[in-house]
C-alpha cells in the first residue's frame, strides 16, 4: 500500500487541487534526500509520481500524499472507523461486510477482555461499528472492536436505528471538524444519536421514527449543496414537518 | 465462497425493523407517503426509438429496433413483438452477467403481456406482404441502475421507446411488382408504429401480513416486504393484467390498489405523452433548423481559415500583421474580409511601443500546459526562444505579429483593438509557431 521513495522537502503544486488520472503531481529528480508515503491513487513511474484515480490530492506532515475521491466502494485503510454487517460467524473470526472488495474478519478475541469464555454473540445482519487494524493487500482485511489502548471506547453492537448508505466523500465531510453544516442545523432542532463511518456508512438513531427518516434525508440530499444551502434544506424540511 | 459473499446485497437487521416499524405508523424511510409515487423523469436518445427513464434512483434505457422477418404461420399477416431484458450486474451486485435470472423473466413477462395481450400496438400494420415478409418489432431494455420498482420503470421506458420508434417505409416494385424497396431515412421519412392504448404498470408493495401497502416500493423496501402486486391498465381504466407475487391480500385491498393504480396511471399516461410530444417537435426542429445553424458556422470559422492561411503563404512580418486584425475583427464581429485588410496599418503602429517581451514565453506556457510540473521544464526553453527570436528579428513589426502578445497589447491600446474572445487568444497562441519555423531559415 505505502511505496516508500527518496525525496525532498517542497511540496507539489498540486495540493488540494483537483487532480484527474495521468496528472504527474511530483518530479523526484528535483527533490532532495526525504523519503515519502504514497497513498490511495498515486503511483511512481521512475522519476515522476503520476495520479491514478481522480480526486483531490492530499498531503499530511510529514511526507505522506493520496487522493482522496468521493466514490461508492470503500477501499479499507487501515485507523479508519467504519459501520460493518456481520454476514457469519466462524470459530476464529466473524465474517463482517465493510463495503470493500473483500469480507473482513474480525477475530472473536478482538474485543475489551476478549477471552474464548466470553465470546459475544452476533446474528448475522448485526450492525457494528468497528475499526480497520490490518489492510494488506492481497488479504482480507482485519477488524477490531477495541481502540488502540484495548478499550471498548464507542465500538460494538448498534442496536435499532437506521443504517443508510452515502458515498465515501459524504461520510468524511460529516466527520470532519469544524462540524458539517447540515448536522449542526439538524442537531440544534432534533435530538438524534449518529455514527458515520467511513466506508459510506451512516447510522441514526432517535426516539421517533420521524426524526430518524428526517435527518437521514436531509443527511442524503446534503451532499451537492453549499453550506447555505445545506441550512436552507434543513429549515424546509423542519417546517414541513412541523 | 467468501469472495462471493460480498457479492450478494445484505441489508442489517437494523433497518428491516426500521422500514416495518415505521410502515406500521404510516413513514416511509424516503420521505414519501403510502401513495406517492417517485419523482419521474424520461429523456429521449439521439435515435429514433430510444429512451432513458429515471424513477427515484432507478435508472432504465430502453431501446426499439426492427427487421423484416417471415411471419408465423398461424398469423400470416402480422408483424411480431418481442421484450427483451438485460440485468446488468453494473446496476446491482446481485445481478449475474449471461443468463437472465429469475426476475429478469418475469419483469420481460409481465411487460410482455401487458403490451403485447392487451394489442397496444398494432401488429398488422407490421405486415409486409402477407405469410412472407413483415417488421419484427424488438424492445430491449437495459437496467442500468437498480433503485427499485424495476417493473414500472421498465414499463415506462419500453412504451416510451415505442411511441418515438419509426420504422423505415417500404414499397413493392421493381420489373415483377413483387420486389422490395426500403427507402432509407433521407428519401421517405419513416413511419412511426400505431399505438392504440398505453397499458402503464404500477406496482404495490405488500407489508405486515397483507395489512400495509404501499405503491412504488423503493430498493430498501422491495428487501422487506412479503409480497407485490402489479397492475397493468391504461389510461382508460382497462386493466390489462395483474401480477401478485407473495403474501395474500384481502379483496377489498386489491379494489383499492386498483383505483390507486387507475389515478397514477393517467398521471404516468398524461407524463409520457407531454414527453414524447416535446421530443417530437424538437425532432422536427432539428431538421428545419440544420441548413441557418450550419451557415452560422462557416461565417465564424471563415476569420480562423484566413488566419492560419495567410502566414504560410507569405512569411513576411506584414502579412501576419493583416490576418491578426482580421482576427480581432472577427471577434468583433464587424465587416468583410476587404475591410480588415484596409484596416490592418492602424493597428501596427499602436502596437509595438507597448510590446512587453516577457509576455510572450509567459502567455505561451499558460495556454500550453495546465500541469504544473510537465510544464516546469517548458518555460525555460520557451522562455529562451523567445528572446532568441526577438534578437533575431530586426524588425519590431513582425514581433507584434506573433499574437501571443496580443491579449496584452489589447489591454494596453484598448482604442485600436477591443479584447479578443479566449478561443482566439488559443488560436493564436498556436500561430507563431508556424511562423517561426518559418522565419529562422530565413
Amino acid at each position: 500500500m505505502v511505496d516508500e521513495k527518496k525525496h525532498s522537502d517542497s511540496q507539489s503544486t498540486m495540493l488540494d487541487k483537483i487532480v484527474v488520472p495521468g496528472d504527474v503531481v511530483l518530479d523526484l529528480s528535483k527533490l532532495s534526500n526525504q523519503t515519502i508515503k504514497l497513498g490511495d491513487g498515486l503511483r511512481q513511474d521512475c522519476d515522476s509520481i503520476t495520479v491514478m484515480k481522480s480526486g483531490k490530492l492530499r498531503f499530511s506532515k510529514p511526507n505522506k500524499y493520496w487522493v482522496e475521491s468521493s466514490q461508492k466502494r470503500y477501499v479499507p485503510c487501515v485507523d479508519d472507523t467504519v459501520l460493518g454487517i456481520v454476514l457469519d460467524s466462524k470459530a476464529d473470526n466473524f465474517l463482517v461486510d465493510i463495503k470493500g472488495p473483500a469480507v473482513a474478519f474480525l477475530p472473536v478475541l478482538a474485543f475489551e477482555g476478549g477471552t474464548r469464555r466470553n465470546i459475544p454473540k452476533f446474528e448475522p445482519g448485526s450492525l457494528i461499528y468497528v475499526r480497520v487494524v490490518k489492510a494488506n493487500m492481497g488479504m482480507n482485511p482485519e477488524l477490531s472492536c477495541t481502540d488502540v489502548n484495548g478499550k471498548a471506547a464507542e465500538f460494538g453492537a448498534l442496536k435499532d436505528g437506521y443504517m443508510f448508505e452515502t458515498s465515501t466523500g459524504l461520510s468524511r465531510i460529516l466527520l470532519s471538524t469544524p462540524t458539517c453544516p447540515v448536522l449542526e442545523a439538524l442537531g440544534k432542532k432534533l435530538s438524534f444519536e449518529i455514527a458515520v463511518g467511513l466506508n459510506g456508512r451512516v447510522w441514526v438513531n432517535a426516539e421517533a421514527p420521524s426524526t430518524v427518516i428526517l435527518v437521514a434525508n436531509a443527511i442524503m440530499k446534503s451532499e451537492p449543496l453549499t453550506s447555505v444551502q445545506q441550512r436552507i434544506m434543513v429549515e424546509s424540511l423542519l417546517q414541513r414537518v412541523q | 465462497m467468501e469472495q462471493r459473499l460480498s457479492n450478494t446485497w445484505k441489508m442489517t437487521n437494523n433497518e428491516k425493523k426500521f422500514i416495518e416499524i415505521s410502515l406500521l405508523s404510516d413513514l416511509r424511510v424516503d420521505g414519501r407517503t403510502s401513495f406517492q409515487y417517485r419523482g419521474l423523469n424520461i429523456k429521449f436518445g439521439r435515435e429514433d426509438g430510444s429512451s432513458e427513464v429515471q424513477l427515484g434512483k432507478t435508472l432504465v434505457m430502453g431501446s426499439v429496433t426492427s427487421q423484416l422477418v417471415q411471419p408465423y404461420r398461424d398469423r400470416p399477416n402480422e408483424g411480431t413483438l418481442s421484450i427483451y431484458t438485460e440485468f446488468s450486474p453494473m446496476a446491482d451486485p446481485s445481478f449475474e452477467a449471461g443468463r437472465p435470472g429469475e426476475f429478469a423473466v418475469e419483469l420481460g413477462r409481465i411487460i410482455d403481456r401487458g403490451l403485447r395481450e392487451s394489442r397496444a400496438v398494432d401488429t398488422e400494420s407490421l405486415c409486409v406482404l402477407a405469410a412472407k415478409l413483415v417488421w419484427a418489432i424488438r424492445i430491449d431494455l437495459h437496467i442500468l441502475d437498480n433503485g427499485g420498482n424495476l417493473v414500472d420503470a421498465a414499463n415506462i421506458a419500453a412504451l416510451a421507446a415505442l411511441m418515438t420508434f419509426r420504422r423505415p417505409e417500404c414499397t413493392l416494385g421493381g420489373e415483377d411488382g413483387q420486389e422490395l424497396i426500403v427507402h432509407p431515412p433521407e428519401v421517405k421519412e419513416p413511419l412511426p408504429l400505431i399505438i392504440h392504448h398505453l397499458p402503464i404498470a404500477v406496482t404495490f408493495g405488500i407489508f405486515g401480513d397483507g395489512n400495509v401497502m404501499v405503491i412504488d416500493p423503493s430498493h430498501d423496501e422491495e428487501v422487506v416486504m412479503g409480497g407485490r402486486i402489479t397492475a397493468t391498465l391504461n389510461a382508460n381504466g382497462d386493466i390489462c393484467s395483474i401480477q401478485k407475487v407473495g403474501e395474500g391480500v384481502m379483496q377489498s385491498s386489491i379494489m383499492q390498489c386498483l383505483r390507486i393504480a387507475k389515478g397514477k396511471a393517467d398521471d404516468i399516461t398524461t407524463k409520457i405523452r407531454s414527453a414524447v410530444e416535446a421530443h417530437c417537435t424538437e425532432r422536427a426542429a432539428r431538421k428545419i433548423k440544420r441548413h441557418p445553424s450550419s451557415s452560422v458556422a462557416v461565417s465564424i470559422s471563415r476569420p480562423d481559415t484566413v488566419m492560419m492561411d495567410k502566414p504560410t503563404q507569405k512569411g513576411g512580418g506584414f502579412s501576419v500583421d493583416k490576418s491578426e486584425e482580421s482576427c480581432s475583427h472577427a471577434s468583433n464581429g464587424i465587416g468583410s474580409e476587404t475591410l480588415k485588410r484596409g484596416d490592418s496599418v492602424k493597428a501596427s503602429v499602436g502596437a509595438p511601443s507597448n510590446w512587453d517581451p516577457y509576455s510572450k514565453g509567459v502567455d505561451a506556457n499558460s495556454l500550453k500546459t495546465s500541469l504544473a510540473v510537465s510544464g516546469r521544464s517548458t518555460p525555460s526553453k520557451e522562455h529562451k526562444e523567445s528572446i532568441v527570436d526577438e534578437v533575431m528579428d530586426e524588425e519590431p513589426i513582425s514581433n507584434v505579429g506573433s499574437a501571443d502578445s496580443k491579449p496584452n497589447e489589447a489591454v494596453q491600446s484598448p482604442q485600436l483593438q477591443q479584447q479578443s474572445s479566449e478561443v482566439k487568444t488559443l488560436k493564436d497562441a498556436v500561430k507563431p509557431k508556424n511562423k517561426r519555423k518559418k522565419k529562422t531559415p530565413s
